[in-house]
C-alpha cells in the first residue's frame, strides 16, 4: 500500500527518497524536541526529592534529669516544630529516644533500629526494670546491650547514640535521624 | 546492532507492520496545514497528561491541604512553577485548538456522511475537554477556582428534573464540603482521562476508515503519506503551540495563585475567559427565564452541533452549498466573542468591580507570603485568622472603626475618638503635650478640658505657673515613646530616645510632675480624680491590649474614667471588648494597630 500512494507523487524517484529522508530526520527531531520539552520539567519536579537538603540536628529539651532512675532506660517522646513541605506545626512529636542515666550524665539511643527502622524497646528481664535486660528489637529480634552495643541479630551496627547535655536539670537531646541499614551511622 | 534487535522484536511482534500501516496512511488532496489541529489537541493532551501525573506527586486534594500544596508547587519546589504553568496554559492552548479544529472541521465539511460517528465523537470530546477545564480549575482551591466552580454547580442545579441530582453527585452533597474537591479530584485524573482516551481511540480509528476531507477543489490525484509530510506538519504545530505555552508560563512565572477558598468573603467571581461568553449570557435573563440563559441556549447550541450533519445532507463539501446550515455556527462564533468582548468590556468600566478585584489581589499577594513560612495543618484560612496584617484591619473596620481612624480606616467625618495615627510616637507625644485638646487627640472627647497644656498658660492659672521647657517636653515624650517600645528594640538613631540619659531625665518629670494625675506604675493621682491613665508601659502592646480589652481598669484609662457619673452623657465613651473579641484576637489587634500606628 504505501509503495502504491509513493509512485502516485509526481516528483522523481531519486529526490523524492532525498526529500523523504529529510523530512522524515526533521519530524523525527521535532517529535523528540516536542517529548524533551514537555517531559523534562516534570521529570526535574518529579526528581525533586533526591535533591531535598539533608536535615540537620537540633538540640531539643526532654525529661528532669532527678525523672530518670540511675541505669532504667526510659523511652522519651521528641517534641518539637516541624516543617514538612508545606505544613508548619507547632510542638509535634518527631520521635522518641531512650534515655540511661548514668551518674550526672545520661546516654541517649535513638529507638530507630540500624536493621529495618523498627522501634526498639527496652528488654524487661525477670529481676525487674532497673536489671539492665538491654533493647530488642521486636520486627527481626535484632538484640543491644545496656550501653546500645549489638549482641545478636540483623542489625549492622549498634544502636545509634545521640548527644546529650544537661540545661537547667533537664536533659537536652541532639536529635537526628541516621540512615537504615548499612555498617556506618551516617545521618539521612 | 539496533536493526538486529529491532528485526528480533518484529519477529515476535509484528510491530513493523503496525509502525507501516499507522505511518503510511495516505492523505489524499495532498498534506495540509490546515488538518494540523487534531493532531496539535493530541500533542497538547500528551503534555497535560505529562505534566498532569508529575503534579499529582505533590499535589494534595483537600479543603485543608490543597491551596496549601499549589502554593508549595508553585513557589518551593524544584521545576514546580514551570510544571504547573504549563499544565494551566497548556488547558487554554487546547481549548483553543478545539474551537480551531471544530472550525476547520466544520468549514471543510468534514462532519457530512459518512463522517457523522467521527463528528459526535469530537463533541463528546470537546465536552470531555471543557470538563477538564471545570473540575481543574477548582482544584488550588483558591478564591478564584472556588467561586468560579460554585457557580457553575449551582448552574447545573437549576435544571429541570435532573439539576438537583446532578449538583449533589458532583458536590457529593447538597453543599460544598470535605468531598467536593475529592469528587472534583477523581473526575480530572481518572474519569475524564479514561473517558477522553477511549473516545480519542474510537475517533482517531474513524478518521482513519474514512480519511481526511480534502477542500472542494483539492487535486485528488495527489496522494501524500501521512510520514512524513503530514506527520512533520503535525510535529511543527505541535512545537509551536509548546512553544506559546511555555512562552505564557515562563511570562506568568507559573500560574496565578489567589487566597485561599473563604466560603464566608465577598469576592468578585468570574469564570476562566473561556466560559465568560456564557457567564455574560446570565447577565440578560431573570427570574423565570434565567433557565434560558443557563441551560436552554447552551443545549440548543449543542443540538444544533449533533444535528448539523443531518441538517447538511446535499452532496459536495463546497461551502457555498453549506451556507444556510452553517449560519448558525457563524450566529454561536460571532455570539461567543461579542459576549465575551461585553464580559471584558464591563468590568473594565466597573469600578465597584475593580476596586474588589483589587482588594482581591492584595489578600492574594499577602496570602502568598505568609504561606512562605509553612502552613498550619489547620488550613490556610487559620493561617490568614493569625496574621496580624491580614485579620488586624478586618477588626479594626468592625469594632474601632466606627469611633476612631487609622490611616484610611474609619470616618474622619463621623469619628468621635482620637486619630491613631502616630499614637504613642515622640512627635504625637510632644503635640499632646503642647495641645492636647487638639482635634485629632481629645478635641471630639468627653475628655476635651480635661488635660492642661504643658506649654501654654491657662486661664485661670495662678502666678505660680511656669510652662515646661522644650528639652523637658522632649525628654517626657523621649521617656514615654521609648516606653511603648518592645523590650528587645532598640531605637532608631536619630530619635530623642535613642539617648538613654534624656530617656532617665523624661522618667524622673514624669514621676514627680504627671503623677498629679496620672499613674505611675500603679501610685499617683494625688487629688484622687481616677481620671488621667497609667503612663508605665504607656503605648506598649500590653497596655494597648489592656486598654482593648478593658479601658477602665488600673491598667489603662482606671476605673472610673469611663464611668464617673460627670462623665456620663458626654457621647460615646470607649467599651470594653474582651466580651467581643477572644484574647488572641485582642492581642492581634494590638500588634497590628501599634505597628500601623507607629509606622
Amino acid at each position: 500500500m504505501s509503495s502504491d500512494t509513493r509512485s502516485k507523487s509526481p516528483p522523481p524517484e531519486q529526490a523524492q527518497t532525498t526529500s523523504r529522508r529529510t523530512l522524515a530526520l526533521a519530524t523525527a527531531a521535532g517529535a523528540c524536541a516536542l517529548a524533551a520539552a514537555a517531559a523534562g520539567p516534570s521529570l526535574v519536579f518529579a526528581l525533586a526529592p533526591l535533591q531535598a537538603q539533608k536535615s540537620s540536628g537540633r538540640w531539643v529539651k526532654t525529661v528532669k534529669l532527678d525523672q530518670l532512675q540511675e541505669g532504667v532506660p526510659r523511652r522519651v517522646a521528641i517534641v518539637d516544630d516541624r516543617k514538612d513541605a508545606w505544613t508548619v506545626e507547632r510542638g509535634v512529636e518527631l520521635g522518641s529516644v531512650w534515655l540511661v542515666r548514668r551518674g550526672d550524665r545520661v546516654l541517649a539511643l535513638s529507638a530507630v533500629c540500624p536493621h529495618l527502622g523498627c522501634s526498639v524497646n527496652a528488654v524487661v528481664t525477670p529481676e525487674g526494670r532497673g536489671g539492665g535486660g538491654g533493647f530488642a528489637c521486636p520486627c527481626h529480634t535484632s538484640a543491644f546491650d545496656p550501653g546500645g552495643k549489638r549482641t545478636s541479630g540483623p542489625s549492622p551496627r549498634d544502636l545509634d547514640e545521640l548527644e546529650t547535655k544537661i540545661d537547667d536539670g533537664h536533659v537536652v537531646v541532639d536529635f537526628r535521624r541516621f540512615r537504615i541499614g548499612i555498617d556506618e551511622k551516617v545521618e539521612t | 546492532m539496533i536493526r538486529r534487535v529491532l528485526e528480533l522484536l518484529d519477529e515476535r511482534t509484528g510491530i513493523k507492520k503496525v509502525a507501516q500501516h499507522l505511518l503510511d496512511e495516505p492523505i489524499k488532496g495532498g498534506a495540509r496545514w490546515a488538518y494540523v489541529f487534531g493532531s496539535a489537541l493530541l500533542g497538547s493532551f500528551m503534555v497535560q497528561a505529562v505534566t498532569g501525573v508529575a503534579l499529582m506527586t505533590s499535589y494534595a486534594p483537600s479543603d485543608k491541604t490543597a491551596w496549601a500544596s499549589v502554593h508549595f508547587i508553585q513557589f518551593q519546589q524544584a521545576g514546580g512553577w514551570l510544571v504547573r504553568g504549563l499544565h494551566h496554559f497548556g488547558a487554554q492552548a487546547m481549548v483553543i485548538l478545539l474551537g480551531a479544529h471544530l472550525a476547520q472541521v466544520a468549514l471543510f465539511g468534514a462532519y457530512k456522511k459518512p463522517r457523522e460517528v467521527t463528528w459526535w465523537l469530537g463533541l463528546g470530546l470537546m465536552a470531555i475537554t471543557l470538563g477538564f477545564a471545570l473540575t481543574g480549575y477548582l482544584l488550588p482551591w483558591d478564591q478564584k477556582g472556588f467561586w468560579a466552580t460554585r457557580v457553575a454547580t449551582n448552574i447545573a442545579g437549576t435544571v429541570p428534573v435532573v439539576g438537583d441530582a446532578t449538583q449533589r453527585l458532583l458536590q457529593g452533597g447538597p453543599e460544598y464540603g470535605s468531598l467536593t474537591l475529592t469528587r472534583f479530584y477523581t473526575l480530572h485524573v481518572v474519569v475524564l482521562p479514561a473517558l477522553l482516551i477511549g473516545l480519542v481511540a474510537a475517533h482517531v480509528a474513524l478518521f482513519r476508515r474514512h480519511g481526511v476531507t480534502p477542500p472542494a477543489k483539492a487535486d485528488l490525484s495527489r496522494v501524500d503519506a501521512f510520514f512524513p509530510k503530514q506527520l512533520l506538519k503535525d510535529v511543527v504545530a505541535a512545537l509551536v503551540v509548546f512553544a506559546i505555552v511555555l512562552v505564557m508560563a515562563v511570562r506568568e512565572h507559573g500560574a496565578p495563585l489567589d487566597a485561599p477558598a473563604d466560603p464566608s468573603s465577598d469576592y468578585p467571581a468570574r469564570p476562566e475567559w473561556y466560559f465568560l461568553a456564557l457567564f455574560q449570557l446570565l447577565k440578560y435573563f431573570h427570574g423565570p427565564l434565567e433557565i434560558v440563559g443557563t441551560v436552554v441556549l447552551p443545549a440548543l447550541v449543542g443540538i444544533y452541533f449533533f444535528v448539523l450533519p443531518i441538517l447538511d445532507r446535499k452532496d459536495g463539501t463546497a461551502l457555498r452549498g453549506r451556507v444556510k446550515p452553517l449560519i448558525p455556527l457563524l450566529v454561536v462564533g460571532l455570539g461567543a466573542v461579542g459576549l465575551t468582548a461585553k464580559a471584558r468590556v464591563d468590568d473594565a468600566n466597573d469600578a465597584t468591580f475593580q476596586t474588589e478585584r483589587a482588594k482581591a489581589d492584595l489578600r492574594a499577594k499577602a496570602s502568598v507570603r505568609l504561606a512562605m513560612d509553612g502552613v498550619p495543618p489547620e488550613g490556610p484560612l487559620v493561617m490568614l485568622a493569625r496574621s496580624p496584617e491580614i485579620r488586624g484591619p478586618e477588626l479594626f473596620e468592625k469594632h474601632c472603626a466606627a469611633c476612631h481612624r487609622l490611616g484610611e480606616h474609619g470616618s474622619e467625618k463621623e469619628r468621635s475618638a482620637p486619630v491613631l495615627d502616630g499614637w504613642g510616637t515622640e512627635k504625637w507625644i510632644r503635640d499632646m503635650l503642647h495641645d492636647p485638646d487638639g482635634d485629632e487627640r481629645f478635641g471630639r472627647t468627653s475628655y476635651k478640658g480635661e488635660m492642661p497644656s504643658l506649654d501654654v498658660k491657662p486661664s485661670d492659672a495662678d502666678e505660680s505657673w511656669s510652662p515646661m521647657t522644650a528639652s523637658d517636653m522632649d525628654a517626657v515624650a523621649a521617656f514615654l515613646a521609648r516606653e511603648g517600645d518592645a523590650p528587645n528594640e532598640s531605637p532608631p538613631a536619630e530619635s530623642l530616645r535613642a539617648d538613654p540619659k534624656r530617656v532617665a531625665r523624661g522618667k524622673e518629670i514624669v514621676k514627680a510632675r504627671c503623677t498629679a494625675c496620672h499613674l505611675f506604675e500603679g501610685a499617683g493621682d494625688d487629688g484622687g480624680q481616677g481620671l488621667a491613665p497609667e503612663l508605665s508601659g504607656y503605648g506598649s502592646h500590653a497596655w494597648v491590649r489592656a486598654q482593648i480589652a478593658n479601658p477602665s481598669s488600673n491598667a489603662t484609662y482606671r476605673e472610673s474614667a469611663f464611668s464617673a457619673p460627670e462623665r456620663e452623657g458626654l457621647g460615646r465613651q470607649m467599651p470594653r471588648f474582651d466580651g467581643d473579641l477572644s484574647p488572641a484576637e485582642i492581642d492581634l489587634l494590638a500588634t497590628w494597630v501599634l505597628e500601623r500606628a507607629r509606622r
